[in-house]
């Protein structure tokens, strides 16, 4: 159970950072 | 509940430190868009520094913030999410590579300036660390030499991408970021050197030395160390530390173990250890009053942390007893008057590490134990294979969802244990393991 929260966990991130960076990209060319 | 608040907390922080280089570049004036592909590509780049640096966090073994998950799963998440910014600084040069042509131009021998070479190494370097972690068995590479060479990569992979971001400065170029992005870029090099210097220096002003080696069944041996004129460490039963032996704790050349003592054990600690590698061998022929230094204790595997239970159930196997052992020890020294249920698998009677003391404990604690053989002798009454809902629904009482499990050993037997555990109606939030193979 833990290293499936840990698995949860490393998918959230990337996905919050993927988010972050389309969100960046899209401000500087709007 | 307080562990799960602070969980998110530090979770929480976490994802704050990974974010911020990138919330920085979206706060004041930016500089114009170079284009959709760039700019994500940038903050891809930006993303990846700093999930690095945050690898050394995560490594860092800082107490409070390792204390609501476990260091194994903090180590277990510092492997998979270098996998993920490992991706993320891929991507960052793919995406350029194949949307920019200058980047091309910047990349030719007489054009390449020492910024855009110091990303390429960093990536390289990055690769590298990549490669001889996932592949370190398959390679060959000693574990003391893997874990020098991971640290020299991965500081140097590091400085080249600061270095390379610094060069660069598109993002950064307005006075406030600079500022900014400086502070960050000196407190990751301030973690840096916590990490690498100042934890392991402090470590040599607390020695611990040999007092004695004892033989155990199973290949295994039991380290008795005492504290060298200073109070010994306080820690809970089924906790670890990180030794350092034959070395310095400068040198990196140090092992996980777990307390196979009782903190009752006043004055001295135990760590029974099976001979597996090249460091585990030499323990047999280690010296009395060899200088010993520990980093800890560490892990959230303790029977202390769920206090008011029912009773426990301990499921280990092999050299996974080492925790458990001490766990029961503490049960059995406070007079713990609940009913407690041990599984303990291994290959033969014979080679069950504490066979004789587990049976002795049952004197002074209300303790069942039931042994797994995978080879038992032709006149076994007990139970042989691997852990099954079968065996588990013969030895567990009806109230088995109301117990806490603690499982130790190597990890596909934690994993079938909690997977035999939770067919049977255990909720998964009931089950605490702890890994062995994490590092």
């Amino acid at each position: 159970m833990r290293l499936l929260l840990a698995k949860i966990l490393v998918v959230v991130t990337g996905v919050m950072i993927l988010a972050v960076a389309l969100v960046f990209a899209i401000f500087q060319n709007s | 509940m307080r562990y799960f608040i602070w969980g998110l907390f530090w979770i929480g922080v976490y994802l704050g430190l990974a974010l911020f280089p990138c919330l920085i570049l979206l706060y004041g004036t930016m500089p114009g868009g170079y284009g959709f592909w760039w700019d994500f590509s940038m903050a891809l780049g930006f993303a990846a520094t700093s999930m690095m640096a945050l690898m050394f966090f995560l490594t860092a073994r800082f107490k409070r913030a390792a204390l609501p998950f476990g260091v194994d799963i903090i180590y277990y998440f510092h492997k998979h999410i270098s996998l993920l910014f490992f991706l993320f600084a891929a991507a960052h040069a793919v995406i350029l590579l194949s949307t920019e042509p200058v980047v091309w131009e910047m990349l030719r021998p007489s054009q390449i300036n020492r910024y855009m070479a110091a990303g390429i190494v960093s990536f390289v370097l990055l690769g590298l660390i990549v490669f001889s972690s996932l592949w370190r068995k398959q390679l060959q590479i000693h574990y003391d030499n893997w874990r020098l060479i991971h640290a020299f990569l991965a500081v140097a992979a590091f400085i080249l991408a600061l270095v390379h971001i610094e060069g660069v400065g598109y993002y950064i170029a307005t006075p406030a970021k600079r500022i900014i992005w400086g502070t960050i870029m000196g407190c990751w090099l301030l973690l840096l050197l916590y990490v690498r210097i100042i934890k392991p220096v402090a470590l040599l002003s607390r020695p611990y030395k040999v007092r004695k080696i004892i033989p155990e069944k199973g290949n295994a041996y039991t380290l008795v160390i005492v504290p060298e004129q200073h109070q010994c460490i306080d820690f809970l039963p089924g906790q670890f530390v990180w030794l350092s032996m034959y070395h310095s704790p400068l040198s990196m050349k140090e092992h996980p173990f777990s307390i196979s003592s009782a903190p009752e054990q006043k004055g001295e600690l135990h760590f029974t250890i099976k001979e597996l590698g090249d460091f585990t061998r030499r323990i047999k022929d280690t010296p009395k009053g060899q200088p010993v230094y520990i980093d800890g204790p560490y892990g959230a595997f303790t029977i202390d942390r769920h206090p008011s239970e029912h009773g426990y159930v301990f499921i280990a196997g092999g050299i996974g007893i080492a925790p458990i052992r001490s766990m029961l020890g503490s049960l059995a020294a406070r007079g713990d008057s609940r009913t407690h249920i041990l599984f303990f698998g291994g290959s033969t009677l014979e080679k069950l590490t504490f066979y004789e003391e587990l049976n002795a404990l049952k004197e002074r604690l209300d303790l069942k134990t039931v042994y797994l053989l995978e080879h038992p002798p032709w006149d076994w009454q007990g139970e042989s294979g691997f852990l099954d809902t079968g065996i588990l629904k013969r030895h567990l009482p009806s109230h088995l969802k109301e117990l806490k499990y603690f499982i130790c050993g190597p990890v596909p037997m934690v994993q079938l244990a909690e997977k035999e555990l939770h067919k049977i109606g255990v909720p998964l939030h009931h089950l605490h393991s702890e890994l062995f193979d994490f590092v």
